[in-house]
C-alpha cells in the first residue's frame, strides 16, 4: 500500500498522521536498504581490494609470528635463563631456599599470563639426570637437553615448546610453553601492536579506496551518461575516444549495435521514402486527368463523382507528402543546422499558406516578436509551421481566424497556433501525436501524420510541444517551445 | 492574343497526356515530348513561349537540359515539374535557371496560375510598364497612375507599390518589404512600414492593397 492511497478524513487525526510518517520512514529505510543490497561494481572492487589487503596483512603477521616467536618469545629471552641458572647455582647448598627462590621467580614470570597452569610457562632445572627444581606446572618428563634450540615436546596431554640452556657446574635450565593455536592468538593479543593498526586503519582505508575506485571508474560513468542522454534517433558513434581497454570493448560493441540499428532504420526510411516518391507521378497523372475531365463535363452527377475522386486523390497526395516529410525529419542529419530567424520564417510560411486559408475563408493573423533566433534546419522548421498552420486552417470553421503568436519566454521561443475549431479532448492530447492516430470524432479528412511530424521536428530541435485549449475555451492551441540562440 | 505555345517534356505517359489535354482545353498550344533529344529537335524546329520540364527523363537529367536551354535560348521561361520536393532539390532547380518549381502531384489550377504568371512575366511586361487592373507603374519615369489619374508618391511609397505589383497575386512579407524599401532596413522604428503603407493607401485609394495581418501585403490579380 502506498501513502498516496490512504484516504484521510479531513483534518487527519494524529494517529493517521503517525501512520503516514511511519510509512514514509519505512519506505525511506527500504530504499536505503535496496541501495545497499543492489549489486555495485564499485562495492565489489572495494570489497575485493580490502579483502586482499587483509589477507596480505594476516599473511605478514603470521610470518612475523612464525619467525619471531615460533610461538613463545619468553622461551627465547636471553635474560631469563642466566637468572634461573644463577639462582640455582647460588642456592646449590640449600635446596629449600632454591625451591623458594625459583618458585618466586616462576610466580613473577607467570604473573602476566593466563591463570590456567598448563598455559603458563614452566621451569625445570636439572644437573645430569637429577631434577633440582620443577615448577608445579612443569610436565612430568625426564630431563632433556635441547642444546639452546627451541624444540617441541609431546606429553600425553599436551604439546609444548621447550628450550634448554646450559649453565655453570652442569646446571641446565629448561623452560616450557604451550604450543598451540591459542598460543598464537595470545601472542597476537598480548602484542596488540600487530593487530591494532589493522583494525584501526581498515575504516580509514575504505574512504580513499572508494574515492580512488570512483575516480578510476569515471570514463565508465561518462560513457553511461552519454548513452543515457541519447535520443531515439541519435545513433552516431559515442564520443568516447580514450580507449581504456575494458571500456573500449563495450563502447565498440555499443557503437556497432547502434550502427546496425541506424542502418536498418535508414533502410526502412529509404524504402518508405522511395515508395512515397514513386507514388507521386501516378497520383499527379490521375489528378490532372480527372481535373481535365471534370472541367470538360457538364453533367452535374458526373462532376460530383469526379470531385469525390479528386478529393481522395488530394488526401493520398497529402499522405504521401507527409510520409516523405516524416522520413526526412527522422533522418534529420542530412540538413545543416543554421541560425533561423523565426519571425521571417513565420512570415514566409504564412504567406505561402495564405492561398489555402483564403480558399477556406479563414483569416491568418500573425503576431511575431522580432529578433528571436534558434539553431535549426530550414526544411524541418518549414514543415513544422506548415503542419501546425494547415491543421488550424483545416479544423477551424469557415470565416474564422487562425492566430499565430511568437514571443520570448525566458530562454525559449514560444510559438502558439490557435484555431477556433472543435479542439482535441484532453484525454487524446498525447495520442494525437502518434503516427496515423486520428481523433475518432473528427470528420475532416487527414493523414494522422501532421502532429507526429511536428513533434519529431520539435524533438530534433531540443524543444517541447503541447496541446491545450485555446483562449476562451473554444478551439485548439498548440504550443511549441524551442531553445533560443 | 495568339495561343501560348508550350513545350511539355515529361516521360510519364498518363501524366503527359493528362497535362497536354488539360492545357489544350485551356486554349494553349501544347507540344509533348518524352525525351531530351526529341525536345531539342522540337526547339530547333519551332520556337515556344514556355517549357514545362520533368527532371527524371529516360535519356538524361532535366537539369542538364535546363543548363543548355539557358545558354542557347536565353530567357525562355521554364517551369520544372518534379516529384523531388526536398528544399535542396528546389534550390538546385531554381539555381540552374528555372523560373518556377512545382512539385508533383499538383492541382491543375495551380499549374495554370503558375503558367500564366510566367507568361505575363515574359510578354505581358515589356520591362518598363507594369499594369494591373487599374494600376499603372512606369518604371523609367517612376510615374504612377490609378484609373488613369496620376498620383504623386514618395520614394518609399513608390518602391512599396512596385514590389507589390511585380509580385502581384503573391503575398510580399513584411520582412521583405522592410529590407527592400526602408532606408535603414528592418530594425528601425517597428511601425515605419505601416506608416508608409498607410500613406500609400491614402494616395492610391482603398481596395488595391490587401493586408495579411502580421505576415505582409498583397495586390490581388482579380478583385475579391
Amino acid at each position: 500500500m502506498t501513502a498516496s492511497s490512504f484516504r484521510l478524513p479531513p483534518p487527519p487525526g494524529p494517529r493517521a498522521a503517525l501512520v503516514l510518517v511511519l510509512v514514509r520512514v519505512g519506505r525511506g529505510l527500504r530504499e536505503a536498504l535496496l541501495a545497499v543490497v543492489r549489486p555495485s561494481l564499485v562495492r565489489r572492487l572495494l570489497v575485493a581490494q580490502l579483502a586482499l589487503l587483509m589477507l596480505l596483512w594476516v599473511l605478514g603477521i603470521a610470518y612475523l609470528l612464525h619467525q619471531g616467536g615460533r610461538a613463545f618469545l619468553l622461551l627465547q629471552s636471553k635474560q631469563i635463563y642466566p637468572t634461573i641458572l644463577a639462582i640455582a647455582d647460588d642456592t646449590d647448598s640449600t635446596p629449600e631456599r632454591r625451591r623458594q627462590a625459583l618458585d618466586l621467580l616462576h610466580a613473577s614470570i607467570v604473573e602476566e599470563y593466563d591463570t590456567s597452569p598448563e598455559r603458563q610457562p614452566a621451569i625445570l632445572v636439572t644437573r645430569g639426570t637429577q631434577v633440582l627444581y620443577r615448577s608445579r606446572n612443569a610436565p612430568e618428563i625426564p630431563p632433556l637437553d635441547t642444546g639452546g634450540a627451541l624444540v617441541t615436546v609431546s606429553t600425553p596431554t599436551q604439546r609444548l615448546h621447550a628450550r634448554t640452556v646450559a649453565g655453570p657446574h652442569g646446571l641446565r635450565a629448561t623452560m616450557f610453553g604451550p604450543n598451540d593455536g591459542w598460543n598464537l592468538l595470545r601472542t597476537i593479543y598480548s602484542d596488540g601492536f600487530y593487530l591494532m593498526p589493522l583494525l584501526a586503519s581498515l575504516p580509514l582505508l575504505v574512504l580513499p579506496a572508494w574515492l580512488s575506485i570512483r575516480l578510476a571508474m569515471r570514463p565508465w560513468t561518462a560513457v553511461a551518461r552519454e548513452v543515457a542522454r541519447r535520443g531515439p534517433q541519435e545513433l552516431a558513434p559515442l564520443a568516447y575516444r580514450d580507449g581504456h581497454r575494458e571500456l573500449a570493448l563495450m563502447v565498440d560493441a555499443i557503437n556497432g549495435w547502434m550502427r546496425r540499428v541506424a542502418e536498418s532504420a535508414q533502410r526502412e526510411r529509404s524504402f518508405i521514402a522511395d515508395a512515397a516518391h514513386e507514388l507521386r507521378t501516378p497520383l499527379a497523372a490521375m489528378l490532372v486527368n480527372v481535373e481535365a475531365l471534370r472541367a470538360a463535363t457538364h453533367d452535374e452527377r458526373e462532376r460530383q463523382l469526379m470531385t469525390g475522386v479528386l478529393s481522395s486523390g488530394h488526401r493520398a497526395t497529402r499522405l504521401v507528402n507527409q510520409l516523405l516529410t516524416l522520413m526526412r525529419s527522422d533522418a534529420a542529419a542530412a540538413e545543416p543546422v543554421v541560425p533561423q530567424e523565426l519571425d521571417r520564417l513565420l512570415q514566409d510560411r504564412l504567406a505561402a499558406l495564405e492561398g489555402l486559408a483564403t480558399a477556406r475563408r479563414v483569416e491568418l493573423v500573425l503576431s511575431a516578436e522580432a529578433g528571436l533566433r534558434i539553431a535549426g534546419q530550414r526544411g524541418a522548421m518549414e514543415s513544422l509551421v506548415d503542419n501546425l498552420v494547415e491543421n488550424a486552417i483545416k479544423y477551424g470553421p469557415p470565416g474564422g481566424e487562425v492566430r499565430v503568436r511568437l514571443r520570448r519566454e525566458g530562454g525559449q521561443a514560444l510559438l502558439a497556433v490557435e484555431d477556433q475549431g472543435p479542439g482535441v479532448p484532453a484525454a487524446l492530447r498525447e495520442r494525437v501525436f502518434d503516427r496515423f492516430f486520428r481523433d475518432p470524432a473528427q470528420r475532416e479528412p487527414g493523414s494522422g501524420l501532421g502532429l507526429s511530424i511536428a513533434r519529431s521536428v520539435v524533438a530534433g530541435h531540443g524543444g517541447r510541444i503541447v496541446l491545450a485549449e485555446a483562449a476562451g475555451g473554444h478551439g485548439l492551441r498548440v504550443e511549441v517551445r524551442l531553445p533560443l540562440l | 492574343m495568339p495561343a501560348m505555345k508550350i513545350l511539355l517534356i515529361e516521360d510519364d505517359l498518363d501524366l503527359g497526356n493528362g497535362v497536354r489535354i488539360a492545357l489544350t482545353d485551356q486554349g494553349m498550344d501544347v507540344v509533348w515530348t518524352r525525351q531530351i533529344a526529341a525536345a531539342w529537335h522540337q526547339l530547333s524546329q519551332q520556337p515556344c513561349d514556355l517549357v514545362l520540364l520533368d527532371l527524371g527523363l529516360p535519356d538524361g537529367d532535366g537539369l542538364q537540359l535546363l543548363a543548355r536551354l539557358r545558354r542557347e535560348h536565353g530567357s525562355l521561361p521554364v517551369l520544372i515539374l518534379s516529384a523531388r520536393d526536398a528544399l535542396q532539390d528546389r534550390l538546385n532547380g531554381l539555381d540552374s535557371g528555372a523560373d518556377d518549381y512545382l512539385v508533383k502531384p499538383f492541382e491543375l489550377a495551380e499549374l495554370l496560375s503558375r503558367i500564366r504568371a510566367l507568361a505575363r512575366r515574359s510578354y505581358g511586361f515589356d520591362g518598363e510598364l507594369l499594369s494591373l487592373r487599374g494600376l499603372q507603374l512606369h518604371m523609367p519615369t517612376r510615374r504612377v497612375s490609378v484609373e488613369g489619374q496620376p498620383v504623386e508618391l514618395t520614394v518609399s511609397e513608390y518602391e512599396l507599390l512596385r514590389l507589390l505589383m511585380m509580385r502581384a497575386g503573391r503575398i510580399v512579407t513584411r520582412r521583405t518589404l522592410e529590407e527592400q524599401v526602408l532606408p535603414g532596413g528592418p530594425g528601425n522604428a517597428s511601425n515605419a512600414l505601416d506608416v508608409h503603407m498607410a500613406n500609400l493607401r491614402r494616395k492610391i485609394g482603398d481596395g488595391w492593397v490587401r493586408t495579411v495581418r502580421g505576415v505582409g501585403y498583397v495586390i490581388d490579380q482579380e478583385t475579391r
